[in-house]
């Protein structure tokens, strides 16, 4: 019974937080450029208003057309299961459940691709064709980061990975954990399509790569792309942040008071990571897309780098 | 607070030496060198308050004086009269190179004299630093990458000898720089010289000119 209510409160938490990840990102782009920008919680009216609207669909198009935003979107929500938000809650957790959640994202964007293709016009295509050689690449980087974690706390439970990280001080400071964020800041940034790698808010379709899958959406199934995309954002970020900079272990024992105190720490450490990945997509600009083997090798390498200094050192 | 800063110096100069070698554009060549030598820097000058010997400390500030300040800038005036911004040509490609540098690091663990069988990480960690500044000078084609390699030489040999050590006698470290400071001068002379002779930086049209 108990289950049922922090899977309740997990969902909640991590489906009502995710538009607030991108409203915040827009903010802090819109300060650094002199502008007021969007209010920060501008996703929430939009994802209202998209769910309002008639959803237009093509002739030409089969089921996986009408069939993909709820694949999308359910897939990102069985993912936001398996990353807790706060260790004081689990609501379920498996060995081996890291590898589940690399793949449940895979199987997620495996549908966004066939429904890129499906409209039949070019845009679509050249989309999915630019996201499969992305994740291609990505794929060995995300699974060596996520191995040598699971090294260190001798597990691949995801939930393991966040109890082991809170018995070591500072994790940063410890030089296999810094190699392995920084690999997992670069991942982050190519699997939710932020500069440098796919620019969200540009409007020529030559250079997009989500946005061209999604062209042809609208309506309700707009609206479910979208939120999936975001709910994929916050669940990367939860296991950033509660791996690398775990906050249960400054908890005290106590009631549920300490559930709320432990939520909204949670809260201030994604508003942190979303000032601090705002803060690289200002600095940067997209990249030309061959260019992104290169930053692909050096996210490997980095996990790679990482994993030996763990092999040496025990 | 200093001790987390020294053990993960290593671990951050090998991240900027990748750094170096994934790019292509060569203000960030530039950018990033001084950001190695600026955490040297610290380094050393950590080192130094810790052990308080005055000679570490002057080290380093001669350190900040010549490799964050002078030798960046001095670098980029030269190549402000210079027309590429970005290099195109490669003899391997990056993610190749990435590659490579990645089995040096591998080599160098296993080369690194170890003490009762226990790998010492942050001298084979730096040692590799100067392996993949190696490789990156010689696998550039305009002058500007070999100069920065040379320079990222420098740094991971001084970065080792501070590490394995705890400093080299001063009179050798002045020697070092004196050293260095003429080498760039001279190079970054002779990039300008050629710059305007031959409209190009590309060291390897001068294989054009053997009989």
């Amino acid at each position: 019974m108990n289950s049922i209510f922090y899977l309740a409160i997990q969902i909640a938490a991590i489906v009502l937080v995710a538009p607030l990840v991108n409203g915040l990102i827009r903010k802090v782009k819109a300060f650094t450029q002199k502008r007021t920008g969007p209010p920060v919680l501008q996703m929430y009216f939009d994802l209202y208003k998209l769910f309002k609207k008639e959803a237009v669909v093509s002739e030409v198009t089969s089921w996986v057309y009408k069939v993909a935003p709820y694949i999308v979107f359910a897939t990102t929500l069985a993912a936001a299961m398996l990353v807790p938000v706060t260790t004081l809650l689990v609501p379920f957790g498996f060995p081996g459940d890291v590898i589940m959640l690399i793949y449940i994202f895979a199987l997620g964007r495996f549908f966004l691709a066939l429904a890129g293709l499906d409209a039949g016009s070019t845009f679509g295509g050249m989309g999915s064709s630019r996201e499969g050689m992305i994740s291609a690449l990505m794929e060995p980087a995300i699974l060596v980061s996520v191995f040598t974690v699971g090294l260190i706390s001798k597990s691949t439970s995801v939930l393991q990975m966040m109890e082991g990280s809170k018995s070591m001080g500072i994790p940063l400071s410890h030089p296999v954990y810094l190699l392995v964020f920084l690999a997992l800041l670069i991942i982050i940034i190519a699997e939710t399509a932020r500069i440098p790698v796919d620019d969200p808010s540009t409007h020529l379709e030559l250079t997009m790569v989500h946005e061209a899958m999604v062209l042809e959406y609208s309506g309700r199934h707009l609206a479910l792309m979208e939120l999936g995309a975001a709910v994929k954002q916050l669940v990367l970020i939860t296991f950033v942040v509660n791996v690398f900079l775990p906050h249960d272990q400054l908890l005290s024992m106590g009631g549920p008071g300490v559930i709320a105190i432990s939520l909204l720490i949670y809260l201030a450490k994604v508003i942190l990571f979303s000032v601090i990945m705002a803060l690289i997509e200002v600095n940067t600009v997209k990249f030309r897309f061959f260019s992104v083997p290169n930053l692909a090798a050096l996210s490997f390498i980095l996990a790679f780098l990482g994993f030996l200094n763990q092999f040496v050192l025990s | 607070m200093t001790k987390i800063y020294l053990d993960l110096l290593p671990a951050l100069i090998l991240f900027s030496s990748f750094i170096l070698v994934s790019n292509k554009r060569i203000a960030s060549y530039i950018r990033t060198f001084r950001f190695q030598s600026l955490l040297i820097a610290v380094g050393a000058g950590v080192i130094g308050l810790e052990t308080g010997r005055i000679d570490v400390l002057l080290v380093c500030l001669l350190m900040v004086a010549l490799k964050v300040i002078y030798i960046p800038n001095l670098l980029n005036s030269t190549f402000a009269n210079v027309t590429y911004k970005v290099e195109k040509d490669f003899f391997f490609n990056i993610p190749i190179l990435i590659i490579a540098c990645c089995l040096l690091v591998v080599f160098s663990y296993l080369a690194i004299p170890t003490a009762d069988g226990i790998i010492n990480v942050q001298v084979a960690n730096l040692v590799s630093a100067v392996l993949i500044g190696l490789i990156f000078m010689i696998t550039r084609k305009k002058a500007f990458g070999q100069i920065v390699g040379f320079l990222v030489i420098e740094n991971g040999l001084f970065a080792t000898a501070m590490f394995a050590t705890q400093g080299l006698p001063f009179i050798i470290d002045l020697g070092m720089f004196i050293d260095l400071l003429t080498a760039v001068l001279v190079m970054g002379v002779l990039v300008f010289r050629i710059s305007d002779e031959f409209d190009s930086v590309d060291v390897n049209r001068l294989n054009n000119l053997k009989g």
